[in-house]
């Protein structure tokens, strides 16, 4: 099962890869560095994604103290700060091409990077305390009170002047987007999302034998 | 605007080696925690009282052979 979604996952890749740099079409105004949207909003994606799972299984911990749910937390954060700094390190990477700059103290590059840093917080956390049970717990409350840094991220741009333009798929009403370009937008977020449901099940996993072996 | 293409490439290339080396050492440390588990579960087979590897020889040594 596991090497299937494995196999998927690679021809998502693979196909998502494709349709970036080869299939979609030159953006007039920006030119080829646009295809760096490809790999930069679905990784965006996986992070909300990864930190919306650590706020449902960090409550479901908390109200139902299974070990599981636990596990899924930990492995999604871990997950979700891998692809945050990914993000972070694509747009810097695009930004320096269009906006002339590799950083700037915007709303949106603030507020994300807050958000890793909290993550990476989460996890270190989870590496300091000795005992396992309460480590969860307050992992489970930290991971809490970080998911409401997600809206904050996202709807930055609408509430604060920024350099970063508004979103363009992820929003409320008609797209704006050519279809060419939205289908490789949507073939790289259904990868990207297999990507994440893949590294999220083989994390849990070694955390399970991890536990076993300490006990 | 230039295509700047070596910008997409490093981005792209990034992406790469983070993704694979996360990749690979999930796939090391769970081989390594499943060698650990199959030899303590060998070993909790050994020290197991009944089993065959904590009792007596029943047979005495075999003589080397010419």
């Amino acid at each position: 099962m596991r090497s299937l979604l494995g196999g998927v996952t690679l021809a998502g890749l693979v196909a998502g890869l494709v349709m970036g740099l080869g299939i979609a079409p030159r953006e007039t105004t920006q030119g080829n560095v646009q295809r760096i949207m490809y790999l930069h909003v679905p990784s965006v994606w996986v992070a909300y994604l990864a930190f919306a799972a650590v706020l449902v299984a960090s409550i479901t911990y908390l109200v139902r103290r299974a070990e599981a749910a636990d596990r899924l937390a930990h492995a999604s954060a871990e997950v979700g700060v891998l692809f945050t700094g990914l993000t972070i390190a694509t747009g810097s990477i695009w930004g320096k091409p269009t906006w002339g700059t590799w950083w700037t103290w915007d709303a949106r590059l603030t507020t994300v990077s807050i958000l890793f840093v909290m993550y990476l917080g989460y996890l270190l956390l989870r590496g300091m305390i000795d005992d396992r049970e309460r480590g969860a717990r307050f992992a489970a409350v930290l991971g809490i009170v970080a998911a409401f840094n997600i809206p904050l991220v996202h709807f930055s741009v609408y509430w604060w002047r920024t350099l970063h333009q508004p979103p363009s798929l992820m929003k409320p009403g008609p797209g704006t987007l050519p279809g060419s370009i939205v289908t490789a937008l949507l073939v790289n977020f259904a990868a990207f999302t297999l990507l994440y449901v893949y590294f999220v099940t083989r994390r849990a996993r070694v955390l399970r034998l991890e536990a076993e072996a300490e006990a | 605007m230039a295509d700047n293409w070596s910008f997409v490439f490093a981005a792209y290339g990034l992406a790469l080696i983070v993704l694979v080396a996360y990749w690979r050492f999930l796939v090391r440390r769970e081989k390594e925690l499943s060698e650990g588990d199959q030899v303590r579960r060998l070993g909790s087979d050994v020290s197991r009282p009944g089993s065959g590897g904590s009792e007596p020889q029943a047979t005495a040594p075999r003589a080397p052979s010419p």
